[in-house]
Parts: structure tokens; C-alpha cells; sequence
């Protein structure tokens, strides 16, 4: 591209001198007749070659003479040949002026020659003039003669041939164009206006056109310049030039041939030796070169030659490497140029070399200078690109490269450029641009660099479409035994591989597939996407075939220190300690001073709580890097902090992999004094805040940090500003989100807790973290939802069967529900009943614990466990008694609604009687009054028949109806009697009962063993079981009592009398409140901050129990 | 080989599905899926329509397993409180509850014969033997404690034993631990044979396979499925893919092919011939505690059917074939 650029400036460069050469020409063309003066009867010889130094002489010879005007403008030939212009011009313009054209009106044809010599000679000046109003000032003389020469004649052919020079010298190709073909249609053979017209086609580009129209100016007039006079230089160059811009090979020669006579005649012209170097430099002689140039720089003045020569100079030396002198050379060429649209390569140059020197800044303004020149030029736009890349600048860079791929969308380089600037910042754009690279080069038929691909597959895995990283790989890495690993192939050789535990570092397999004839290789340049692939690999959860890929790169390079650490952390993730350790070693022995290395042994050392080794570890990590690493440097710091604090197996590591540790320290230590000195914890307090926000203004995306400064904050109370703190920026840190729960808790917030710990849960631990469940579960149990505390409990259990920690915490759980329980008031049967089996399940689970305890399963002291088995135990007697009781009250309860419908039936029974008696008191009534009717009808009748005569059928009617009537009547008296009898009795149990409750009831508060006081109203309810069916009125009696039964005896319980359920309730609440807060720390520290968030409260819970803890010490005394 | 969903249903449980195994076909019924929850519950579904055939009660804390003996006629569930409770199936009487303190109860098996019951002890670091007929504990096998000093809270809750298998010829029986070893047993003789080691952190299920008494699958927390050579003491091929802990693995009666069941919420269903999980069902919305393939055998059509239960409460049958 360089080269090409070089070349079209030359011709640009040479449009001045094909110009001039033209207009010599024509000029030449004009005035080659030969000497005479015809009109003239004297004889006034001049000698030509011996003109008079002053012009006036010979004009007033001329004047004198009257003669002819072609004898005027051939003796002003003259002097312009010999030089000497003042004359020449003095001349021309005395034959131009108001005299000469009314003294020779007639002969107009001299009249405009001379006039358009001088409108040439003025084009020439203004040709050549540098300075922008002389030079117009030129231009406008030019003109001004010319126009003259056309009002004399307006279809004279030369005065159009000059005019069409004078626009071509102004740069208006078109007119000049226009011109010349004026002419050209009168003439189609104007030689003059042929070589123009050539001119301007060459000015327009045109080249093969241009050199059609010169050949035809040579075949129309064969003695035109160049072939007449083989020995002009100019005319050779100028045809040289234009063989080679034909850019064939043997026009190129030929035009070579052309320079190389121009140069054999005359050594010095700067314009061929420029053009030789020109070329020795494309066919790398490059001693050739700076002779010519050299040479060229010493001859000439021409600003722009010599600028050309520098640049063939210094691009020489350019690519021989030595950039210093190239850089002076091309300095040297750019001082020369006005203006950088005259000739721009130097600056290219120049910006190339100094980018090669670093002078990055001089660069970016030499590139920008061709910018201006060429503002679409790719190559250019690319560099600028790099350069801004190189300055920071990615913005700026991005500009330049996505305009250079919008200029040449099929510039693979530019896209490739511009997706490596964009990996960083906008992953998509980049994708695209690789993309849109990888298919043009393949549109290419090249082949994609293992690179591109490589970028393009990391792009696909960061933005997790692993399936497209996966095939990009493959694609990456083409053919190779790999694939043998990938599609599982290599499997089968892998059966009788020995010991697993050294799995991570087997070699033998391809040991057995190189036997077996397969090439195991791997070239240097694929090892890094090979590397990335297994990355891939073991994102997708394929850690096998990973492990294999790693194996391979170490196989071929044993150096390769991060396969090492893959593998090892591998071996880590599996919890392979043993074997995590002896790869990074590994890693080690490659380079003993790999900071990453020191510090994964560090924490492999950490999690083998080898802490004197740790430490070590983390020392040597810290060194190796100068302290600048400021994980193994806090590492250590945390380490010497817990060496010294003696906090013994609290497991702090796990979470703080931060730089944040001294913040942390300080916060530990705030919480960690046992005697709470609220000044000191306060200064604690603050120096953590303050250590915390430090690092937060160094590193405002250090989400360890700002998470730890929200703990402090929350400590301290502020609990608003830990949500703002933490917020939403740091949502994929599992620990934010965990104390951002913490706080939730401590506020109070339940629901909104447990919400957070769940979605924590789900979200980074795939529910599989039984200590998050335990903080769940702590939530719970403050919210008292027993059950869901339990059920959480349950699910820890079942995730982590051997931490034993849980299941005496569920015991906790069921022994809280219970009491809680109990404690109502108002409880179904259900309740209790539940409360029962609940309780015995924590009996069961104390039990087993202590029994566990004794096999040195896990820490408890089995005394505070045989403490919760005894209360326990306790608390399932009183809760078997409850159930008792409550069984009865529901057992009462439904006899009680027995009782009532017997009654109503009784009622009903009672009421129909009395209807029923009523009803017969009714029918006796009006019997008596029927009888008392009809006796006295018989009466009546008898005195009737006293009166007549009485029959004896009558009478015996009579007296079977008085006896029915009696009948009915004894009949009721001996039911109601047998009612009053029972009334008696019923009323008497009743007595009794009530006795032997009220009794029972007294005795209770007195009664240490509530079994056996309850076992007495049990036996009583069996009696009154026998009983009740006589008497509703007892059960109910009976019922009203259990009821304040029930009441006194949950008061009791409640109260805390200095009773035995007093004491155990205290035993209880003392073991309880006391246990869990223990729990907490010791489950809790797991998790570091959040830790001291729970401790803290469960302290604070301490306190406000001790007193009651004291009194329960007190009541044991 | 493939998995086809067949039915799934929700809410099986009023809580996390935690333990389910298949109850071979009498002459009387189908086999029948047995499904354990952390609601303490017992449920017998019958396949393909899943339908709820009945529901035990009677454990207190979560059923963390569930066995079945071959005949199909007797039952075991465990929950967390240690107790083990055998019942027959079709009437759902109590048979016995048995009870090792301080022993809890993990995972459990019956032998091929179903002479004998293998319960994972836990904390104890052992394996009970049951005595199917009588109903008594015929021997302890005890994993070696690894010389020392007094053994330390960090050794003992290494050897918790979680898992443990009968080989298919019934003299073998595999137990898995919390440290990632697997002890392997002489059952007539009940003496420790050797540990198979590779995993380092908890085997909650073991398995072997039904075409190879040699050949033992173990699923670890490390998310890998493990196949050893249980005789020879060697690893034959490590499985990975799952992206959290394997909780289940089962191998197909063919021998074919093993699913498994992990807290990545996935059923993975492994093609030992390219020893590479050929399909990956996502169907559960919560850890899948347990995979379980049907016995053949029983009326019907023969074919192969899985089962998966989730903690999101529900369980899928999956045709296999």
C-alpha cells in the first residue's frame, strides 16, 4: 500500500514537470523558424548568439528598422534561450503595446503570437511561484495578455493551446480540457493541443488515453521534441514516467530503459535520479539507492525533489531497519513540504518509524497529517487505531477502526483489530467483528487463525453460550488427538488405570496411545486454546475430560505452571487435598515463586488446618510478589490474627479471601472482648469502618470490602446503610446476600429473612448449604414457626448427616415447641398430643446424642446433654399428664355433648309427659266432669229410675271406668317417686367427685411427682365414666372444675413458683437460650462476618436472660 | 438407550421427597413405587398412572429411605430418628422396628436372596445386618478406625457411613462414607476386605450392577459418578457432568446403563458403553434425592421404567428403553 501511495504522488508530483513540458514545447513549437527579416531593404544583422545586454538597443533597432513582428519575438526567443528574461520580456512587451497595434493593425497573426508568448511566460511564472498572491498575480497577467491575443482574433488555435496551459497551470483541468478541444475540433492534428489534451488526461488519470493522445502527437508530427531531440532529458524522463505509470512489466522497463539514457546523457537530473532510486529501492539495492539519492539532494534546490529524495532516502534506511537515520531522513523530507497534501509519505514514514522508536505521541500527529491528506484510507485509520490503543485511548481507537471497516468491509485485519479492542468493552460488537473477519478470511480461502477463533470462542464462553465456545474450539483446534479425549474415544484405554488416587496426574495414557501409534501432539501455538477448551470443559461440568486435556498440555509441556493449578483445583473442588497439594508442588517446582501457586497452596494448607505451614505459605506468596499481592499478604495477616487470638478451630478462611482482612480484624476484634468495654469496641468498631472504606475508595468495585463495611455498619445499628451498602450491585456474592439476611434478622424482619436465605440458597448453592439451613432455621425459631424450624432442621440433617450440631438443634427445636405449647392456654388435643410425640422425639434424639457422645462423635459435653434428656424427660412427663388432661377435657367435652343431647332428649321426654299428663289431667278433668256429669245423669237417672225402675249392666260400666281412672293414676305416682329417688343419688356422686378434684387440686402445685398426682382424677374419671350416664349435672361440675384445673396448672408452669415445674421450666429456658446462642457461635463463625452478627445477638440475648439464669442457678443451689 | 417422561406428579408429598425405591411384582399385583418424605410419610404409588395405592404413617422426623424386599411381599422405611420400621406390604402391618443405638439409619438394602437387611449405621461407622426371619441383628460390620491417637471428632465423623449395597450375588456389601471412601465387605465371613478410594467427599448412594458383581457405581458431593472394580480395588471410569452433588444413582437391569439423581436438579441417565450421559432430564424444580429403576419381573409388559423423586415435593416415571 505504501509502495502504491508512493507511486501516485509521484505522478502528481510529475504533473508539474508534464506540464512544463508541454508548454516548453508548444512555445518551442511556435517560434522555430528560422532567423530572417524580409520586409526590411537594409539589412540589419543581428547576430543571434551575440544579443546586446540591454534590450533597448535592440528595440530601438527594431522600432527603427519597422521590423517585422516575427523578428521580434524570435530575438526575444533569443534571449529567452540564453536566459535572460528581463529582456525577453522588455521585448515582448514593447511588441504587445499600443503603438506596435496600431502600428501593425494589419499583421495579426506576430501581434498574438507575441501576445501569447508573454500570456505563457506569465503562466510559467505563476506556475512555478510558491507564494499565493504573486502567483495570481502571474495567473491574471497570463490572462490578461491572452484575452488581448483573442480579441484580435478569437479562432486563433495557439492563443486557445495557451489558455488551455494557463487553466491546466490553475488546476482547472476540465476548462483547460474545454480549451484545448476547442481547438482540436478546428484541428484535430494541433500538435500543441494534443500534447494539452494529453496533459489534462494525464492530470485526470487517464493515462493510457494520455499516452494515445501523445502518440498521436508524435505521429502527426514526428519531430515533436522528444524524438527530434534525443538527447533532452526532460522530454526521456517525462516519457519514462509515462511508460511506467502504464504499471506493466514492460512498460515498467521499458520506461526503466527511458531514465536510464535520460540519466547516461545528463547524471544530474534530479527527477530521474529520484526515479532510479525509486526503483533500485523496489528491487533492494538499496547502496544504489542512496547514491542516486545523494546525488539527487546535491543538484537540486526544487523543494519538493528533494523532499522526494529524502523519502528515498530514509525509506531506505527504513527497511534496512536503521530507524533513527530513517527518522532523520523522513524529518529531513517533511521540512521540505509546505503542506503535507503536497507529499505525504515522509509523514507516513516518519509516524511508522516513530512508532517503532515509541515515539507514540510524534506519531499520532504524522498519521493524523496523512489522515487529513487521505481520510479514507485504511491503512492509516488501522495504524491511528493502534495508536490510540496504545495512548488508552479506546474510544478514539474504536472510531478509527470501525471507520476503516466501513470503508473496506472486506479488510479482515481491520475487523480482526477492531474485535480485539472490543473483547474488553462491548463483547457483542467484538463477536461481530470477529465473526464478520473469520468469514471474510475463510470468503478468502485463508486460513482463520488459531487466535481469532480462540477470541471468538472465549467471547462465546464469557457471555455463557458454551455449546458455540465449545464447536469454535474444536474449530480453533482443528485436528489432533484431543478429539480422541473429546468424543470419549480414548476412554477404553483408560480401564485399567491403577490408582485413582494419583488420577489428576496419571501421564500413561498417552505413554499407551503414543505406543499404540497414535501421534500425541501439540503445537505451541494451539496449547492456549487447548488450555481454554479444557476451561470450557470444566464449566460444563465435563472435569474428566478436562483433567485429560490439562494432562495432555503438561505431557507435551511440563512448564505449563496453570495446568498445574487447573488440576489442582480440581483435585480441590473434589476435596482431593492430598493430591491438590502435590500439583500445585508441582507447579512449584516449575516456578518456586508463582504467587498464585503459593497462594492455592496456602489454602489447600488452610483447609488441611495446617496453619504453621500456612502461614509460611502465605509469607513466601507475599514476598514473592513484593507484598503486592494483597490476598496472600492479608492471608497472612488473618492467620497471624487467629495464630494469635487463639480462636482455635473457627474456620474463618473459607469466606475471606480478601483484601479486606485487616478490616475484619479489627472487627473481630471488636467482638471478640470478652469484657465488652463498649469504648474500646466502639474504637474497634470504627477502625474497621474505616479500614473497609479505604479500601473501597482504592477499589470501588471490591465487594468484600463494602460487604464488610455494611457489616460494621449493622453492628453499629444502622442498618439502612448496610442495605445501601450492599444493595444490588453485588448480588452474585452468596455472603451479601446472606448478611443482608442477618440484618433483615436482627431488624426483626422475619419473612423477608427467610426469603433472602432461601433465595441465597437456590440461587448459589443449589439448596445443598445445611448451614444456610441453619440460619433458616434460626429464623424460624426466632419467628417461632416451630415447625417449619424443624422441618428446616430435618433438611439440614439430611444434607449433613454427621453434624450432629443439627440434630441437637432440632432436639432444641421440638423441646421449644413443646414448651411453647404447653404454655397456651387454649390447645387442642391434637396440640398436645403432637407436644407428646414431639417430645419424645427429643427425648430420643437427647438420648442418642449423649449415647453418641460417649463415642467421641462430635464435641457436646454429655453432661448439657443428659441436662436436656433429664429435662426433656421432664418436660414429657408434665406434657403426658397435659395430654391426660387435655384427653379427658375432650373425652369430657364430647360426654358433656352426650350429656347435653341426653338431656335435651330427657327434656324432651320430661316435656312430652307432662304433655302427656296435662293432656290425661286434661281428659281426667273432663272426665271427672263427664263422670261427675254422668253421675249425676245416673244419679239423675237412679233417682230417675229410683224414680222408675234402675237396670244393673249400667252401674257395672260405670265402675270399670272409675278403676281405669285410678289405674293411670298410681301408675304416674310410682314413676315420678322413682325420679326423686334418682335425683338423690346423682347429687351425692356429684359430691363426691367434686371432693376428690378439689382435692386434686390442692395437692398439685404441693405435688412433686405430677404422674402420680394425675394418675387419681384418672382413675376418678373412670368412675365418673361409670357414673355419668346417671347424671349430667356431675360431668358438668366435673367439667368446670377440670377447666380451672387446667388453668391453675399452666399457671404454674407459666408463673414459675418455686415449684418443680418452676424450676424445670428455669432449667429449661436456661439450657435453651443458652444452647442455641452456643450453637450459633460455633456454627455461625463458619461464616465470617455474618457470624458476628448472630454471636453478637445471641450475647445480647445473654444478657438479658442472665438474670433469670442466675436465678435458676440459685434455685439448683 | 432413552428416557421418556410418562407421567410426573406434583405435590406427591406435603414435603421433600427424600427417599423411593420400587417393590417388586407379586403374583397378585404389579410392582408397586414406594416413595419416603420429610413428611413423614410412607407412599405406595402404582405405576404407569401413579396412582396412590396407600399412605403409611407412623415414623416420626423425615423417612430418609425405604427398601424393599425381593419377594415384593415385606417393606423397610427409616427416618431420621433411627428407627427402621418393616412392614408387610400389602396390609401395612408393623412387622418390626428395629433399633441399633446409637446407630442412626441411612441408606438400607435388602440382599438378592432377602435373607438379610443392610442398614448404613451413620455415626457408628458401621454396617447392621438383619436377620430377615427373625428380625435380629446378626452382625455389626464395623469400618476399621484409622490407627492414631484417640480417635478425634474430625476421624469418627469421617467414617459416617451413609450408603451401602449387596453385590448381586449376595457376598459383598459396599458402604459409602462421609470422607468419600468405600469400604468393602466379605459378608460370610463379616470382615473388612479394603477401602476403594477416589472420592473425597460424601457417597450418599451406592450401587451394583446387575450384569457384573464386580462392577460398584458410587455417587459423590464431588458431582462425579464413580465405577469401580470392587474386587480388584481399582477405579475404571470417573462420570462427570452433574454440576452440583450426585444424591442418587441406579443402575439399569440390563446393566447397561445407570441413572442418576443430583442437587443440580437434573436426572442424568449414562450410557456405559460411551461411559457419557447420554440425556439430561430437568424436569424436577429441587434436588433429586432419589433414582430408582424397576425390578423386571411381573405381570405386564416388560419394559423399563425409572423413577425420580425431587425435594420440589413431586416424582416422575420415565419410560426407559
Amino acid at each position: 500500500m505504501v509502495a502504491l501511495l508512493a507511486l501516485d504522488w509521484a505522478q502528481a508530483q510529475l504533473d508539474g514537470d508534464g506540464f512544463g513540458f508541454g508548454w516548453g514545447n508548444s512555445s518551442l513549437l511556435r517560434s522555430s523558424n528560422s532567423v530572417g527579416n524580409g520586409n526590411s531593404e537594409e539589412e540589419v544583422r543581428v547576430a543571434l548568439d551575440q544579443l546586446p545586454r540591454d534590450a533597448s538597443d535592440i528595440l530601438d533597432i527594431l522600432k527603427a528598422e519597422q521590423a517585422p513582428l516575427d523578428l521580434w519575438l524570435i530575438i526575444a526567443r533569443e534571449y529567452f534561450k540564453l536566459g535572460k528574461l528581463d529582456q525577453f520580456r522588455q521585448i515582448l512587451e514593447e511588441g504587445s503595446s499600443h503603438e506596435i497595434d496600431e502600428y501593425y493593425a494589419d499583421v495579426r497573426y506576430e501581434r498574438i503570437a507575441i501576445l501569447n508568448a508573454l500570456g505563457a511566460y506569465y503562466s510559467y511564472l505563476g506556475k512555478i511561484e510558491t507564494k499565493q498572491r504573486e502567483k495570481e498575480e502571474y495567473f491574471i497577467q497570463a490572462t490578461k495578455h491572452y484575452n488581448k491575443a483573442s480579441r484580435i482574433d478569437m479562432h486563433e488555435p495557439s492563443t486557445w493551446v495557451g489558455k488551455g496551459q494557463l487553466l491546466l497551470a490553475k488546476g482547472e483541468v476540465e476548462q483547460a480540457s474545454a480549451a484545448f478541444r476547442i481547438v482540436l475540433e478546428g484541428d484535430r492534428d494541433n500538435v500543441s493541443a494534443l500534447l494539452g489534451q494529453a496533459c489534462v488526461e494525464y492530470n485526470r488519470g487517464h493515462y493510457s488515453e494520455s499516452l494515445t493522445l501523445y502518440k498521436r502527437a508524435l505521429q502527426v508530427y514526428p519531430d515533436c521534441p522528444g524524438a527530434l531531440d534525443p538527447e533532452n532529458v526532460e522530454a526521456l524522463v517525462s516519457l519514462a514516467i509515462l511508460d511506467l505509470q502504464t504499471n506493466e512489466a514492460a512498460g515498467i522497463k521499458k520506461g526503466m530503459e527511458k531514465m536510464q539514457r535520460a540519466f547516461e546523457i545528463y547524471p544530474y537530473c534530479a527527477m530521474a535520479l529520484n526515479y532510479l532510486a525509486n526503483h533500485f529501492f523496489f528491487t533492494g539495492q538499496h547502496f544504489l539507492v542512496e547514491q542516486l539519492t545523494e546525488t539527487a539532494l546535491a543538484v537540486t534546490n526544487h523543494g519538493p525533489t528533494k523532499s522526494h529524495s529524502y523519502y528515498n532516502l530514509a525509506r531506505s534506511y527504513h527497511s534496512k531497519g536503521d530507524y533513527e537515520t530513517a527518522s532523520r531522513y523522513y524529518w529531513a523530507s517533511v521540512k521540505e513540504i509546505n503542506k503535507p497534501s503536497e507529499f505525504v509519505f515522509p509523514y507516513y514514514g516518519l509516524g511508522q518509524v516513530q512508532l517503532k522508536l515509541g515515539e507514540i505521541k510524534n506519531a499520532l500527529s504524522n498519521f493524523e497529517k496523512v489522515l487529513e491528506v487521505y481520510p479514507d484510507n485504511c491503512e492509516t485509520l488501522k495504524v491511528l487505531g493502534h495508536i490510540h490503543v496504545q495512548l488508552g485511548q479506546t474510544e478514539k481507537a474504536q472510531e478509527f477502526l470501525r471507520k476503516a471497516t466501513k470503508i473496506d468491509p472486506r479488510d479482515a485485519e481491520a475487523f480482526l483489530d477492531l474485535g480485539e479492542l472490543l473483547i474488553s468493552t462491548d463483547t457483542v460488537a467484538a463477536l461481530d467483528a470477529l465473526k464478520t473477519a473469520r468469514s471474510l478470511l475463510k470468503k478468502g480461502g485463508e486460513e482463520v487463525p488459531i487466535e481469532v477463533l480462540n477470541n471468538i470462542a472465549v467471547i462465546h464462553f464469557e457471555r455463557e453460550e458454551l455449546e458455540l465456545a465449545l464447536q469454535t474450539f474444536k474449530e480453533a483446534l482443528g485436528d489432533g488427538i484431543w478429539l480422541t479425549f473429546l468424543e470419549g474415544k480414548a476412554k477404553t484405554y483408560e480401564i485399567d488405570a491403577t490408582s485413582s488416587l494419583l488420577q489428576y496426574k496419571d501421564m500413561q495414557i498417552f505413554h499407551r496411545l503414543e505406543e499404540e501409534g497414535l501421534s500425541v501432539g501439540l503445537s505451541w501455538n494451539k496449547v492456549t486454546t487447548l488450555f481454554n477448551l479444557a476451561r470450557l470443559l470444566e464449566q460444563l461440568h465435563n472435569t474428566e475430560t478436562a483433567s485429560t486435556l490439562y494432562r495432555l498440555i503438561l505431557f507435551k509441556y511440563p512448564d505449563y505452571i496453570d495446568a498445574f493449578l487447573r488440576l489442582a483445583a480440581i483435585a480441590k473442588a473434589r476435596n482431593n487435598l492430598q493430591l491438590s497439594i502435590e500439583l500445585v508442588n508441582e507447579a512449584l517446582k516449575v516456578n518456586d515463586k508463582c504467587a498464585n501457586a503459593l497462594s492455592m497452596l496456602g489454602d489447600l494448607e488452610l483447609k488441611n488446618d495446617d496453619w504453621v505451614k500456612a502461614k509460611e505459605t502465605f509469607r513466601a506468596a507475599s514476598e514473592a510478589t513484593d507484598g503486592k499481592d494483597s490476598y496472600a499478604t492479608l492471608s497472612l495477616v488473618c492467620i497471624l490474627f487467629i495464630v494469635h487470638t487463639a480462636l482455635g478451630s473457627l474456620k474463618i478462611f473459607g469466606v475471606l479471601p480478601t483484601l479486606t482482612f485487616l478490616g475484619n480484624w479489627n472487627y473481630f476484634a471488636a467482638i471478640r472482648n470478652e469484657k465488652r468495654n463498649p469504648k474500646l469496641e466502639a474504637t474497634h468498631l470504627e477502625k474497621a469502618k474505616e479500614l473497609y472504606t479505604r479500601v473501597l475508595v482504592q477499589h470501588t468495585a471490591n465487594l468484600y470490602a463494602a460487604n464488610g463495611a455494611g457489616v460494621v455498619l449493622a453492628e453499629k445499628g444502622h442498618f439502612d446503610v448496610q442495605e445501601a451498602a450492599s444493595g444490588s450491585i453485588f448480588v452474585q456474592m452468596p455472603d451479601v446476600w446472606i448478611n443482608l439476611a442477618h440484618v433483615y434478622f436482627a431488624q426483626g424482619n422475619f419473612a423477608l429473612a427467610v426469603k433472602m436465605y432461601q433465595n441465597c440458597l437456590r440461587k448459589f448453592f443449589y439448596n445443598t448449604d445445611s448451614q444456610i439451613l441453619l440460619y433458616l432455621a434460626r429464623t424460624h425459631y426466632e419467628a417461632e414457626q416451630w415447625q417449619d424450624c424443624k422441618r428446616t432442621l430435618l433438611r439440614a440433617i439430611h444434607l449433613s448427616p454427621s453434624n450432629y450440631t443439627l440434630r441437637f438443634d432440632a432436639g432444641v427445636a421440638m423441646q421449644k415447641f413443646s414448651a411453647s405449647t404447653l404454655q397456651k392456654t387454649k390447645r387442642t388435643v391434637d396440640e398436645v398430643r403432637s407436644t407428646v410425640d414431639e417430645l419424645e422425639n427429643a427425648v430420643r434424639l437427647f438420648s442418642q446424642l449423649s449415647a453418641a457422645s460417649n463415642l467421641h462423635f462430635h464435641g457436646f459435653d454429655e453432661k448439657k446433654i443428659n441436662t436436656h434428656v433429664e429435662y426433656c424427660k421432664h418436660l414429657l412427663e408434665a406434657a403426658k399428664v397435659h395430654r391426660e388432661a387435655a384427653e379427658r377435657e375432650e373425652q369430657q367435652n364430647r360426654q358433656r355433648l352426650d350429656l347435653a343431647r341426653q338431656m335435651a332428649l330427657a327434656e324432651e321426654a320430661r316435656r312430652k309427659a307432662e304433655e302427656q299428663r296435662k293432656f290425661q289431667l286434661e281428659r281426667r278433668k273432663q272426665e271427672d266432669e263427664l263422670k261427675r256429669v254422668r253421675q249425676q245423669e245416673e244419679h239423675f237417672e237412679r233417682v230417675k229410675e229410683q224414680w222408675k225402675s234402675s237396670t244393673s249392666a249400667s252401674k257395672r260400666r260405670d265402675r270399670s271406668d272409675i278403676d281405669d281412672g285410678e289405674g293411670g293414676h298410681s301408675e304416674k305416682r310410682r314413676r315420678k317417686g322413682g325420679k326423686r329417688r334418682k335425683k338423690e343419688k346423682s347429687s351425692r356422686s356429684r359430691y363426691e367427685t367434686e371432693e376428690a378434684d378439689m382435692m386434686d387440686d390442692h395437692d398439685e402445685p404441693e405435688d412433686e411427682d405430677a404422674n402420680l398426682n394425675y394418675r387419681e382424677p384418672g382413675y376418678q374419671m373412670n368412675d365418673q365414666e361409670d357414673n355419668v350416664e346417671e347424671n349430667a349435672q356431675d360431668v358438668l361440675a366435673a367439667a368446670g372444675l377440670e377447666d380451672s384445673d387446667a388453668e391453675d396448672d399452666a399457671f404454674v408452669d407459666a408463673k414459675a413458683a418455686p415449684s418443680s415445674a418452676g424450676r424445670r421450666r428455669r432449667a429449661w429456658s436456661e439450657s435453651d437460650e443458652d444452647e442455641i446462642p452456643e450453637r450459633k457461635t460455633q456454627s455461625s463463625l463458619l461464616q465470617e462476618n455474618s457470624a458476628e452478627l448472630q454471636d453478637s445477638d445471641g450475647e445480647f440475648r445473654d444478657d438479658t436472660n442472665r438474670q433469670q439464669e442466675n436465678a435458676a442457678v440459685d434455685d439448683e443451689d | 438407550m432413552k428416557l421418556a417422561g410418562l407421567k410426573s406428579i406434583e405435590n406427591a408429598h406435603d414435603e421433600s421427597v427424600w427417599a423411593a425405591a420400587w417393590i417388586p411384582a407379586t403374583e397378585t399385583r404389579p410392582a408397586l413405587l414406594m416413595t419416603g418424605s420429610l413428611d413423614e410419610t410412607v407412599k405406595l404409588w402404582k405405576p404407569d398412572e401413579l396412582t396412590l395405592e396407600r399412605t403409611n404413617t407412623g415414623h416420626c422426623l423425615g423417612v430418609v429411605s425405604v427398601a424393599a424386599h425381593p419377594s415384593g411381599a415385606i417393606a423397610a422405611s427409616a427416618s431420621l430418628d433411627s428407627f427402621v420400621r418393616v412392614f408387610d406390604v400389602d396390609s401395612n402391618t408393623s412387622i418390626a422396628n428395629l433399633e441399633a443405638p446409637p446407630s442412626e439409619v441411612w441408606q438400607m438394602q435388602f440382599d438378592p436372596k432377602g435373607t438379610t437387611l443392610a442398614v448404613a449405621g451413620g455415626g457408628s461407622a458401621s454396617v447392621q445386618l438383619w436377620n430377615t426371619d427373625t428380625w435380629k441383628l446378626i452382625a455389626t460390620l464395623s469400618i476399621p478406625r484409622p490407627e492414631g491417637p484417640k480417635p478425634s471428632d474430625k476421624n469418627s465423623s469421617k467414617k459416617f457411613v451413609l450408603s451401602v449395597a449387596w453385590s448381586p450375588d449376595g457376598r459383598r456389601v459396599a458402604c459409602g462414607s462421609m470422607d468419600g471412601t468405600i469400604s468393602v465387605f466379605d459378608v460370610a465371613r463379616a470382615k473388612f476386605l479394603h477401602h476403594l478410594e477416589g472420592h473425597f467427599m460424601p457417597v450418599r448412594s451406592l450401587v451394583y450392577s446387575p450384569a457384573d458383581p464386580r462392577v460398584l457405581f458410587s455417587a459423590s458431593d464431588d458431582a462425579h459418578v464413580h465405577m469401580y472394580d470392587a474386587e480388584g480395588k481399582t477405579m475404571v471410569a470417573a462420570l462427570s457432568g452433574h454440576a452440583s452433588w450426585v444424591l442418587s444413582v441406579d443402575a439399569s437391569p440390563d446393566g447397561a446403563a445407570v441413572a442418576t439423581g443430583s442437587s443440580d436438579r437434573t436426572v442424568r441417565l449414562w450410557d456405559l458403553s460411551m461411559r457419557a450421559a447420554v440425556q439430561t432430564m430437568s424436569n424436577h424444580g429441587d434436588q433429586v434425592w432419589g433414582v430408582t429403576f424397576r425390578p423386571p419381573g411381573g405381570p405386564g409388559p416388560r419394559v423399563g421404567r425409572l423413577a425420580s423423586v425431587s425435594d420440589d415435593k413431586s416424582i416422575s416415571l420415565y419410560d426407559y428403553s
